[in-house]
């Protein structure tokens, strides 16, 4: 199991332009593994990520929508982008500006299945 | 060490009830709790075995009202008397303002008084904390008990009592001497207060 | 918030708001309140702080007696709510956090913002504290009525 999410870490880290993934607890925003590279706080990331996909999943609910399957939240230096997976976690990947998106949000839809 | 604030004009301090076991420390917090008015005391809380012995501690905060100005606050707590719940007692005694030791008078737990006596003057020494330098008043609980089976407060001032600091004489059961053990000690916490007189 | 020193009041302002925890309660080692903040009118605060104090004393003592090292900080999650708490140092000696947080935070962002605020709280910190008159030195009386009013003698 522990070498499964590697793997996948790893499948999603190899993407041009990613500059970390993890797996993190959603409800706790605890990092339950993580590839990321120098300059990244993980606890931090993890914490604040759980904390506004759970809001956004509120948001979504309210409106009749379900749960978020994806989200992708663009900044000016790059993008933050989170897919539920099975067993209350979340996989996420840190990017730069440049980044193939479909291609990270394939993998860590690949990432959450390997979970199940 | 004492709580103060100067923005409320607060004062917390904490009081330990320390003795051997069933000597009557959970008693003395009992019988104040008891009397003491709803408005003017919290919620007594004990964590104690299923036989009702003290595991932990018992907790017990009471507030005195305003003196010189300052609403003062005492937090009482008893130890376990047990002498296997050292640890326990160690962690209790931390930050300590006072302690009322609660001597048992009957003759037969003399030595238990004394080893309790000297296991307390142990963990004072452990946290770097001089008994001569602490607030300490003793009680010798169980003065109802027929006169064959106990020893007078002086007899037990004069085993336990080198310091002569103040005692009090007492059966908690019906609350003789519980009033005036905690004005004792209380005197005794706030004169050090006003004399050292030094923010938290 | 009720703050027994002025300059905790800005980090706990901030932590609170940043974490969304419900209740934060600074206390000494010893159990005595030196800062509240939060919904802390649903909580027995005296009550929680000496047993959150009790709870890290023996934590730390038992991490000394196992040897596993002296467990800083520890976390209980309930059905709805969870309990942090975490120990500190200071100039004033060491302080306990005690932080109660429900589906609006988490124990990730409690854990985030806490290290923050211990952070910020230990930049401001004054090095030394001043010495100042608390008592009267004829406060017997008052203890005295005080005493027999508690009493109703």
């Amino acid at each position: 199991m522990r070498l499964d999410i590697v793997g996948s870490l790893e499948s999603i880290t190899r993407v041009r332009g990613v500059r970390g993934a993890m797996i993190v607890s959603a409800e706790e925003g605890l990092v339950v593994a993580e590839s990321s590279m120098e300059g990244i706080d993980g606890a931090a990331v993890a914490a604040l990520t759980a904390g506004v996909v759970a809001r956004l999943g509120r948001a979504t609910e309210a409106a009749g929508r379900t749960a978020p399957a994806f989200v992708h939240l663009q900044a000016e230096r790059g993008a933050l982008l989170a897919v539920p997976a099975p067993g209350d976690l979340l996989v996420v990947a840190v990017t730069d500006a440049a980044v193939n998106v479909g291609l990270v949000r394939l993998e860590l839809r690949r990432a959450a299945e390997h979970l199940a | 060490m004492s709580l103060v604030n100067f923005t409320t004009r607060e004062i917390t301090c904490k009081i330990v009830y320390y003795g051997p076991g069933r000597s009557g420390k959970t008693t003395n917090l009992q019988y104040i709790y008891g009397r003491v008015p709803e408005g003017r005391r919290g919620r007594m809380v004990s964590l104690a075995t299923q036989s009702d012995r003290t595991l932990f501690f018992d907790f017990l905060p009471i507030d005195l009202g305003s003196i010189s100005g300052f609403t003062t606050r005492f937090q009482l707590y008893t130890v376990p008397g047990q002498v296997y719940y050292n640890a326990t007692r160690k962690l209790v005694l931390q930050g300590a303002d006072g302690v009322v030791f609660v001597g048992d008078s009957q003759a037969r737990r003399y030595d238990d008084n004394v080893e309790s006596l000297q296991n307390l003057q142990e963990n004072l020494l452990a946290q770097g904390v001089d008994i001569r330098q602490l607030p300490v008043v003793f009680q010798y609980n169980k003065q109802d008990l027929p006169r064959d089976l106990i020893l007078s407060p002086d007899e037990l001032d004069d085993a336990l009592n080198f310091r002569g600091v103040r005692s009090f004489g007492a059966d908690c059961l019906h609350g003789h001497g519980v009033f005036e053990t905690l004005k004792g000690i209380s005197e005794l916490v706030l004169q050090r207060l006003a004399a050292g007189s030094s923010a938290a | 918030m009720r703050v027994i020193e002025p300059w905790v009041a800005e980090p706990l302002e901030r932590f609170l708001a940043e974490s969304a925890a419900r209740v934060v309660l600074l206390t000494t080692s010893s159990g005595q309140v030196v800062a509240q903040h939060g919904f802390t009118r649903a909580l027995d605060v005296m009550s929680a702080s000496a047993l959150g104090a009790a709870i890290m004393a023996s934590t730390e003592e038992l991490g000394r007696l196992t040897a596993s090292g002296a467990s800083r900080s520890l976390s209980h999650q309930g059905p709805s709510r969870g309990l942090f708490l975490s120990a500190f140092d200071l100039p004033q000696g060491r302080w306990i956090g005690l932080v109660v947080y429900d589906r609006d935070s988490s124990l990730g962002l409690v854990r985030l913002f806490f290290d923050r605020l211990v952070g910020e709280l230990q930049a401001v910190a004054p090095a030394e504290v001043p010495a100042r008159e608390v008592l009267a030195a004829d406060f017997e009386n008052e203890l005295n009525a005080s005493l027999r009013s508690l009493f109703g003698r």
